[in-house]
């Protein structure tokens, strides 16, 4: 997706119900996004140029303390915990030293920065020969210095058709990225997301002749960030081309035969430096790790279609065909240090050749389909899907599996009885009923492995090579299956100034693949299977109105919202639950943790609710405190779009927005840990309790967060969740239009002007910095999640 | 237009028909289990991914070595990173957990060496291969997982006799090996008795089937004939079983060259640097590491030599020798020499790196002894004390003393005074190797340090560790230890 020029896209469809998708096989499960590239149009060649200017910023990131507020609250900790306060200066500083300076890691290592596009396209074509040609290039710099990103691409749609029968087109394109970045997520010390927040303020990043100081070694590894970021190369560079071959021969006019051959290769080149300069590196004198890693992907496409109409009233359409795709992926990484130079990176000047790796991975699918459409003057519209498709990740006996999938519509509109209802242009309602398969695993999730291991599990011992299982197989796994029945409705009113459409939907998902835990004791932490049934349903609402047109200004909104629900229904064996990870009853997707109950004014103390359903608090956690506290799936989000014209000016104004969602923020237990730690905090935690009697939200810092009789203060709990449900301004966008006329007299068919925001504001309860990007995990890991930036822009585009 | 159908039609058929090729993948880099496993050389490199279990960070790699020293009276914290701050407060739940550190490619704890061993044995006895070899395999699997349960037991469980409320569930017994998932059904926990026979039985057979290695030398990497009766005389010392502790004990001695005077053992000199020689010359058992077995930052990040000194650049240094134990040392004693004199930004005054854990293979690497011969002399000094031959248990302290630069203890040492100067000299024999906690916890003593923490009574419910809290929610059939909500 990253490869594709936005510009290049003619159309994406979103298709969700069962009905709509069933024809595009396993990938479809969730629903399936076609995209469609732009195609020649015969006629005078044309050409467009765009170019686009504008600045990045961060949005509004933690507000931290300064040397002397961290020194004030650290003192207090180590005087709580019966430490010499005497240390806590030496390491924070004194808050009574007028002489304390701080240092501003986050302004070192933030930037405005710039964003770059340019786009060049030139389209034509003949009656036989068609094309489109484009070129692009971005250039934009991250919102943390030293980070950037380029991405270069090309694309050449070709048609011909040579005769009246046959079309043959061709579809390439080539893309390069280069991304020069940053750890985007994850609790590393070399993660400026991280580290530039909880860097102590009472330490310099420089010396004074300007290189980088030493940082000290119980914090952050003793890494300074500002000198990572700095000095650590991450470089990935990809070369991708997503092209296609495609052969359409009509047979008869109600009959052709469409021959498709795609590929979707990539290469990747990662390289992460880590020179000696930087102390934590220098024991090793610097290492280098190069990492290479194709992917290639290759599927076909043989189809049959036809349609016919008869007595101008009944059409009968359909497709035959077969599919197959291949994907492989294999990695080569080599590891070297010792270099005689920290500005040499590559392997030759390596002293030691440290570690190397490779890995292979694939998978395969093969699928036989067939629809058939029948549709009765436009009114009465009726189709079926079938089916059949194997893959390679399953056990031996069970690759395969028959989907299927029908759907009705009716047009109310088009009956006599609706005939005179002059308000009410088009109504039709629509129903659909089909199973489709999801094959989401691992590629070998169904073999028992036996591997090396690697460095935890196993990987060499006195030189010899170990071998060790290292996945457990399920030969039972099979498709999950999906069953969605889907009701709609379309609508369009007084003369299409209001459009709506309303789907009610309910999948469920059942032999649903998961990976399950297993006891512990028994070697293994994990299985992939097939683990019981979850359903999901919902309500999507999408309205389009045309509020006002008076004269040269017109107003449109449009409007979306999904509702969702989701819960597990049942387990395999009858099970009630999976430990804490699958409850029936419960999403499958949910906080289960303890309660926080704030603040015990008397001592200064963290309070749990103690499990028992009385209300009552205790300040150890435990088995018996845990409980389900929230689903970290949103029960309802859209968008709302607003535009206003005035003749050749128009204004865009995009909200978007989800609800009822918690998020975790792994931020917390760093910036908001009541001066336990030993990095920079938020400074919201300068109201701290200090004495019996104080009601406040932050605790009594005590160093190391470990009082006598207490849980350690960072134990899971609500105290880091919060609601991640937000209402985002995602887009402004103020464009003028040059009036047809006037721009031929400048020798152009067109050109629009227009200056651009994104994210702009965002209202929210979420404690971290972007609830759009922390609020779902990744890797199970909310901790310094890259967040969006403010972006603001002006661009132009020229239509010749 | 037919021929089209006609060519569609046959591909199809001709495609689908071979659909099984068509979904044929191969797993390139690894191996099904019929393969890997058909012969000894494949159950040798198994048993190697179980030595290397051993080394792990959340095993003797580094919590097995500096946990118990934390959590007892030895060291001390003098900079706070979040790690053992709980350990040394004796803090709810901050424990050993040795039931399933490593959530990283599905390989969980002390555990997944078990079913390694237990693969092991279920098979030797029926693939081709040469008999030393396949006897050798079977006696390092006994043994690992004799290690592997004896480690679990005396974290998760009192020694067997010494139950605080007659509480005495210790860990789960699998022996059947686990190779497909519905092998991996949901146990109870054994008796801390169950658990212990089994880990004597393994041990005694082992003792009939390994080689003997002579000490400190290469064959320590693998586990030997001394090494097993080593790891013995250690259990049927925590079993109270004592006449059997002081024979094997003495059997172990005979094994590895060691002589009730001390002869066999290091000269004073050499008892500091032993711990930078590769083997320690005292090993009965070391595990080897190499710097492949490591990431890049786990140098700096894990190794003891980052936690206990300040000598390579980065190191961490966050934990220094306890006052109390730093002045204990006996004038002459050459252990002292495991502390060097230094100081600590944010620590107050002198304080003290340690000489053992210096990681000198380079990039704080080191190998990890984990049965030494010294150790011999002080488990049979204490099983003979036990059994009343209190002669026989000065003579033992003697022997080991003669080679630390001190003298004979008085020779009428004896009683209360005579067990305080054997665990004594445990405590500064073993320092930094992880015997503290278990030596008080399995002489019924309380934990008590200098400062601001309260002393912990044998019967409190934090000298056992908890059951990881995933396990007993997925489990319901698994007790947690008493005391924990």
């Amino acid at each position: 997706m990253a490869s594709i020029n936005p510009n290049d896209i003619e159309s994406i469809e979103v298709l969700k119900d069962a009905a709509a998708a069933a024809i595009y096989g396993a990938q479809a499960a969730n629903g399936v996004v076609l995209i469609t590239t732009k195609k020649g149009t015969k006629g005078a060649t044309k050409i467009r140029l765009s170019v686009q200017e504008g600045i990045v910023q961060p949005l509004n990131l933690y507000d931290v303390m300064d040397a002397k507020q961290l020194s004030g609250i650290k003192r207090d900790a180590y005087v709580n915990a019966g430490l010499n306060p005497a240390n806590a200066a030496t390491t924070y500083g004194n808050p009574e030293d007028p002489n304390l300076v701080s240092y501003d890691w986050l302004d070192a290592l933030y930037r405005d920065a710039r964003l770059s596009v340019y786009d060049l396209s030139i389209s034509g074509g003949d009656e036989k020969t068609t094309f489109f040609l484009s070129g692009s290039y971005t250039d934009q710099e991250g919102q943390i210095i030293q980070s950037d990103y380029q991405r270069g691409t090309a694309r050449l749609n070709v048609t011909h058709k040579p005769n009246q029968k046959l079309t043959i087109a061709a579809n390439l394109s080539l893309a390069f990225q280069n991304t020069n970045g940053s750890i985007d997520r994850g609790n590393f010390v070399n993660g400026p997301f991280v580290a530039g927040f909880s860097a102590r303020p009472n330490v310099p990043i420089y010396n004074e002749d300007g290189t980088f100081a030493p940082y000290p070694s119980n914090h952050l590894f003793g890494y300074n960030i500002v000198q990572g970021v700095n000095q650590e190369l991450r470089s990935g560079k990809t070369v991708q081309t997503v092209s296609n071959l495609q052969l359409n021969y009509q047979i008869a006019p109600w009959l052709s035969f469409t021959s498709y051959f795609g590929v979707d290769f990539s290469d990747n080149a990662d390289i992460n430096s880590r020179p000696s300069t930087i102390p934590v590196f220098s024991s090793y004198g610097g290492g280098s790790v190069f990492t290479a890693r194709r992917n290639n992907n290759f599927n076909t496409n043989q189809n049959f279609n036809f349609n016919k109409k008869f007595n101008d009233v009944h059409t009968v359409s359909g497709v035959l065909g077969v599919e197959y795709k291949s994907a492989q992926s294999d990695l080569q990484s080599a590891t070297g240090r010792g270099f005689p130079n920290p500005t040499l990176i590559y392997l030759q000047n390596a002293a030691v050749p440290f570690a190397v790796n490779s890995t292979f991975t694939e998978y395969k699918r093969a699928g036989l389909f067939g629809q058939a459409k029948y549709d009765y003057d436009d009114r009465y519209t009726a189709d079926v899907t079938v089916r059949r498709d194997g893959h390679s990740r399953f056990g031996e006996q069970n690759k395969w599996g028959t989907f299927y999938a029908v759907s009705g519509g009716w047009r109310l509109s088009s009956e006599s009885f609706l005939e005179g209802v002059s308000w009410l242009d088009n109504l039709r309602v629509r129903a659909s009923y089909g199973i489709t398969g999801n094959s989401e695993i691992e590629n070998f999730a169904s073999r028992t492995l036996v591997g090396s291991g690697g460095q935890i599990a196993g990987g060499q011992y006195l030189g010899g090579g170990a071998l060790t299982i290292t996945q457990l197989g399920n030969d039972l796994l099979t498709w999950e299956e999906s069953e969605t029945i889907n009701l709609g409705l379309d609508a369009t009113f007084f003369n299409g100034r209001i459009i709506t459409t309303v789907d009610f939907w309910r999948k469920n998902s059942q032999a649903l693949l998961f990976n399950t835990p297993l006891p512990v004791d028994s070697g293994f932490g994990t299985i992939t299977r097939n683990a019981g049934e979850v359903r999901n349903q919902g309500i999507d609402i999408d309205i389009q109105t045309t509020n006002i047109i008076a004269g040269k200004f017109m107003w449109t909104t449009g409007f979306n919202i999904a509702f969702v629900e989701n819960e597990l229904m049942s387990l395999y064996d009858g099970l009630e639950r999976i430990g804490n990870e699958l409850i029936v009853g419960k999403p499958i997707l949910f906080a289960y943790t303890n309660q926080y109950l704030g603040i015990n004014p008397a001592n200064g103390r963290q309070m749990f609710d103690d499990g028992t359903g009385t209300g009552n608090y205790t300040y150890v956690a435990g088995e018996s405190t845990l409980g389900y506290r929230g689903s970290y799936l949103p029960s309802s989000y859209g968008g709302l779009s607003n535009n206003f014209s005035y003749g050749p000016i128009s204004l865009e104004v995009f909200f978007q927005y989800q609800f009822g969602n918690v998020a975790q923020n792994g931020d917390i237990y760093n910036l908001q840990n009541w001066g336990s730690g030993t990095g920079n905090l938020d400074v919201n935690q300068l109201n701290y309790w200090k004495q019996p009697g104080d009601v406040v939200a932050v605790g009594r810092p005590f160093e190391g967060g470990q009082e006598p009789g207490t849980s350690a203060l960072n134990t899971f709990s609500t105290r880091i969740l919060s609601d991640g449900g937000y209402v985002r301004l995602k887009q402004v966008t103020l464009s003028y239009n040059l009036p047809s006329a006037a721009a031929s007299k400048i020798g152009m068919s067109g050109a629009n002007l227009f200056v651009q925001g994104l994210n702009l504001a965002t209202f929210t309860k979420f404690n971290g910095i972007d609830p759009e990007a922390s609020s779902i995990l990744v890797e199970n890991s909310t901790f310094g999640a890259y967040p969006n930036a403010r972006q603001i822009s002006a661009g132009i585009s020229l239509n010749f | 237009m037919k021929n089209y159908i006609k060519i569609l039609a046959l591909g199809s058929a001709l495609a689908f028909s071979s659909c099984e090729d068509l979904l044929d993948t191969e797993p390139k880099q690894s191996l099904t289990p019929a393969t890997a496993f058909a012969n000894a050389t494949g159950y040798e490199s198994l048993i190697f991914a179980t030595y290397a279990k051993l080394r792990s960070f959340g095993y003797y790699g580094q919590t097995m070595n500096i946990a118990p020293e934390i959590m007892a009276d030895n060291l001390r914290i003098i900079a706070n990173t979040g790690r053992y701050i709980g350990q040394e407060a004796n803090a709810d739940r901050s424990h050993i957990n040795l039931w399933d550190f490593n959530n990283i490619n599905n390989f969980r704890g002390v555990y997944s060496g078990i079913n390694e061993a237990n693969i092991v044995l279920s098979e030797i006895d029926e693939i081709p291969g040469d008999q030393a070899l396949k006897d050798r395999l079977k006696g390092e699997a006994h043994f690992l997982r004799a290690l592997f349960y004896f480690d679990l037991a005396r974290v998760y469980g009192y020694e067997p006799g010494k139950e605080v409320n007659g509480w005495n569930q210790s860990v789960v017994i699998r022996t059947e090996p686990v190779v497909s998932f519905s092998g991996a059904d949901l146990k109870t926990r054994s008796t801390n008795r169950e658990v212990y026979d089994l880990i004597q039985a393994d041990l005694q057979t082992s003792i009939g089937l390994l080689p003997v290695a002579a000490k400190g030398t290469a064959n320590v990497y693998r586990a030997s004939k001394a090494a097993a009766e080593a790891l013995l005389a250690r259990v049927y010392l925590y079993d109270s079983k004592f006449a059997e502790a002081a024979a094997m004990a003495t059997q172990a001695m005979a094994t590895s060259g060691l002589a009730i005077d001390g002869t066999g053992l290091l000269t004073p000199a050499n008892y500091v640097t032993a711990f930078s020689t590769y083997p320690n010359p005292e090993s009965l058992f070391e595990i080897e590491i190499r710097s492949v077995d490591w990431s890049t930052v786990d140098g700096v990040n894990n190794s003891m030599a980052s936690l206990t000194a300040n000598v390579l650049p980065s190191a961490q240094f966050i934990l220094t020798v306890s006052s109390e134990l730093y002045t204990s040392y006996e004038t002459g004693d050459i252990r002292k020499a495991a502390w060097t004199e230094t100081t600590r930004s944010g620590a107050t005054g002198v304080v003290y790196r340690s000489n053992k854990w210096l990681g000198t293979k380079g990039d704080f690497l080191q190998n990890i002894p984990i049965l030494r011969g010294a150790e011999l002399y002080l488990i049979r000094a204490e099983a003979r004390f036990r059994t009343g031959d209190e002669p026989g248990a000065r003579a033992d302290l003697n022997g080991l003393r003669s080679k630390r630069g001190l003298g004979a203890v008085d020779g009428g040492l004896a009683g209360a005074s005579l067990f305080a100067q054997i665990l004594k000299e445990r405590r500064v024999e073993l320092v930094l190797e992880g015997h503290r906690w278990f030596d008080l916890k399995r002489n019924g003593l309380p934990i008590s340090k200098a400062g601001f923490f309260e002393a912990v009574p044998y019967a409190d419910y934090r000298l056992l560790a908890p059951i990881p809290q995933d396990q007993l929610t997925l489990n319901t059939a698994l007790q947690n230890n008493p005391g924990y909500n």
